[in-house]
């Protein structure tokens, strides 16, 4: 268990209660689950260590201490402690690292998993199957991404993630093939939009019909295309996701609508102020991932943004 | 007969591997039964979702006769997405069902899914309209996306996955009671008990979509699921239906039925009859015929209406007329 110490600020309040509560929910042998259980979640884990490492950044030891510890030996993290298999969380790792200025290798090797990671669809024959004969969902093939675990297909929030943890480890030095994943990222994504803006999980056409876009996803998808050329599709769902917002009734998808029109400087206070009526203390919101997430949203412009990437 | 070495050595290796090819083939997929001599099926009329759904649905779980006292049932809806239309398990049943399972003894109703695209449960269950149903505090909502997991040997061997991590909730419950949506569905054909329990398998592991249950089959994984975590009970809502190109963007279908059974199998088979397909044809249902449950009509027990006809087929892609009966009784 990490002390802290006490939060001490003077700007908004709204996130004091919420901070307070998701530190008592913290595991006895450090990080958080989703639910309480004695299983740590690293999604839970990194988005609550944000919060944490946003109100004390000198705790960053304390947080770094034991994701060092979950990492796998391939480079890679699992979704749970305790799991032995790799995961999209490792886009989470890279960034609280990055975050947490971690200078012991640990977001190297993670890259280095992140770079030979792909989804199933970049090997030759599925990417053949695809195109001449499995067309029911339109999509194009050549443009992969990151799958939320090894042997599945490219979806759209471990690619968001994936694009964001390379974008921001590499903003200083890139070399040539982390340039050519995050484009090859970006074109996935651009790619797998919806009709009319946004994203879902990753299809948008099946059979010849168009599925919805989610909150979420278009807001992850637009963390991660927050630095490149404001496309006709870029601006459709900016345009989406802000007239979406206002009819946000859950404080997940609130939560990531605001961490993302934050970072394309569109009015937020408004749904600031919706996100913490539905918080409240925190007590009401059980999953500790949302909790975090709720902050990170409450917290916009106090705080370095965790998932902002250097222009 | 002159047998060199040479020939003797290529001989027996011919049939070791003959035989080896064989046992693979032969060898059941399954490690478990659940199939009875006898199934129950009871088929309730229900024009619309009202305040009388939950003394219809009590008077239809009388007739089978459950034991439920000091047990934990795990309500498995179909939750999907926040979308308009027959999407969604109605409220409505869910939380009818909960009650009536609490009347009949159960000592608590956990509502279980694990959405599989919207990673945004609190919306989903927001949008299902199902939280003022969980105001009761022995009514508790679970979501199996992101539950506390165990490793589990899958008991069938058809996706080739082996194992998988499971939710604890689920693992733990007593009686397990699978609640569809009666709807048409663009990779499975149909999406009834059986497929609703792909929401047990935990996105949080498996991701949004569970997309490794694509890649390992959908009616493989399906078999493997049902093996492995065995459907006690089910209550299929098909008031309001859907048709077409399920599960999220097919149209509206009153069909004014909900199915309960004491066998997934046969609750499955008997919505398949009434949306006039032959469960037969559906790969999962057909497999499962084996060991998960009864399909033959003739093995079914008709508690209450019978299936009658003339039906007129459910709306279909396609790539799914083959699933159409020839004769649809």
């Amino acid at each position: 268990m990490i002390v802290y110490g006490s939060i001490h600020h003077n700007r908004s309040m709204d996130y004091v209660g919420p901070l307070q509560e998701l530190r008592r929910r913290e595991s006895p042998g450090a990080g958080w689950s989703f639910f309480g259980s004695r299983q740590v979640s690293l999604e839970a884990t990194c988005l609550a260590n944000f919060s944490v490492l946003a109100e004390r950044p000198s705790a960053a030891p304390q947080v770094v201490r034991p994701l060092l510890r979950a990492q796998l030996s391939d480079g890679s993290w699992p979704s749970f402690i305790g799991d032995d298999g790799s995961s999209w969380t490792t886009t989470l790792a890279i960034c609280l690292l990055n975050s947490a200025n971690d200078s012991s290798g640990a977001r190297e090797r993670g890259l280095s998993w992140l770079m030979k990671t792909n989804g199933r669809e970049a090997n030759w024959f599925w990417r053949w199957k695809f195109k001449l004969a499995d067309r029911a969902v339109r999509f194009d093939p050549d443009r992969y991404g990151w799958p939320w675990l090894s042997g599945s297909a490219s979806w759209v929030i471990p690619t968001a993630f994936s694009v964001i943890a390379i974008k921001q480890f590499t903003a200083c030095s890139r070399s040539e093939i982390s340039e050519r994943r995050i484009r090859l990222g970006v074109d996935m994504l651009l790619d797998r939009v919806c009709l009319g803006g946004g994203w879902n999980s990753g299809n948008s056409v099946v059979y010849g019909v168009p599925l919805s876009a989610h909150v979420e996803s278009t807001a992850i998808a637009l963390l991660a295309l927050q630095d490149e050329e404001r496309t006709s599709v870029i601006r459709a769902s900016l345009g989406w996701l802000k007239e979406r917002s206002s009819t946000i009734e859950s404080a997940e998808s609130l939560a990531w609508c605001i961490l993302s029109l934050f970072v394309y400087q569109e009015p937020v206070e408004h749904l600031k102020a919706k996100l913490a009526a539905l918080v409240g203390d925190g007590h009401e919101i059980r999953n500790n991932a949302t909790l975090a997430t709720a902050i990170l949203a409450l917290k916009c412009g106090e705080m370095i943004h965790p998932f902002e990437v250097l222009r | 007969m002159n047998v060199d070495r040479r020939r003797f050595i290529g001989s027996a290796a011919g049939m070791a591997s003959t035989t080896g090819v064989a046992t693979v083939w032969l060898r059941p997929k399954h490690s478990v039964s659940y199939r009875r001599p006898r199934s129950f099926v009871a088929i309730l009329n229900a024009a619309e979702y009202s305040e009388k759904t939950e003394a219809l649905l009590m008077e239809g779980l009388r007739l089978f006769h459950f034991n439920l006292p000091g047990k934990t049932v795990l309500l498995k809806p179909n939750l999907v997405e926040d979308l308009p239309g027959p999407v969604n398990t109605h409220a409505n049943i869910i939380g009818a069902a909960a009650r009536c399972f609490l009347r009949l003894g159960a000592t608590r109703v956990v509502i279980g899914e694990g959405p599989g695209h919207q990673r945004d449960t609190e919306l989903v269950v927001h949008a299902a309209n199902l939280e003022p149903h969980l105001a009761d505090r022995q009514i508790e909502f679970v979501d199996l996306n992101r539950d506390e997991l165990v490793r589990v040997k899958l008991k069938a061997n058809y996706s080739g996955l082996g194992e998988l991590w499971l939710p604890r909730t689920v693992l733990d419950s007593d009686f397990v009671v699978s609640m569809p949506k009666v709807k048409t569905h663009h990779w499975a054909g149909v999406t009834l008990s059986m497929k609703n329990m792909f929401g047990v398998v935990p996105g949080m592991k498996y991701g949004w979509p569970k997309n490794l249950l694509h890649w390992h089959g959908i009616h493989e994984s399906i078999l493997d699921i049902c093996a492995t975590v065995p459907i006690h009970f089910v209550i299929a809502d098909g008031i309001t239906a859907m048709e077409g190109n399920g599960p999220l963007q097919g149209i509206a279908r009153e069909l004014g039925k909900i199915v309960l059974a004491d066998d997934p199998a046969a609750a499955d088979a008997t919505c398949a009859r009434l949306m006039g397909f032959d469960p037969h044809r559906v790969q999962h249902l057909s497999e499962g015929g084996r060991f998960l449950g009864n399909l033959r009509a003739d093995r079914i027990t008709m508690l209450a209406e019978r299936i009658e006809g003339p039906i007129r087929p459910f709306a279909v892609l396609p790539e799914f007329h083959y699933l159409l009966a020839r004769t649809v009784l």
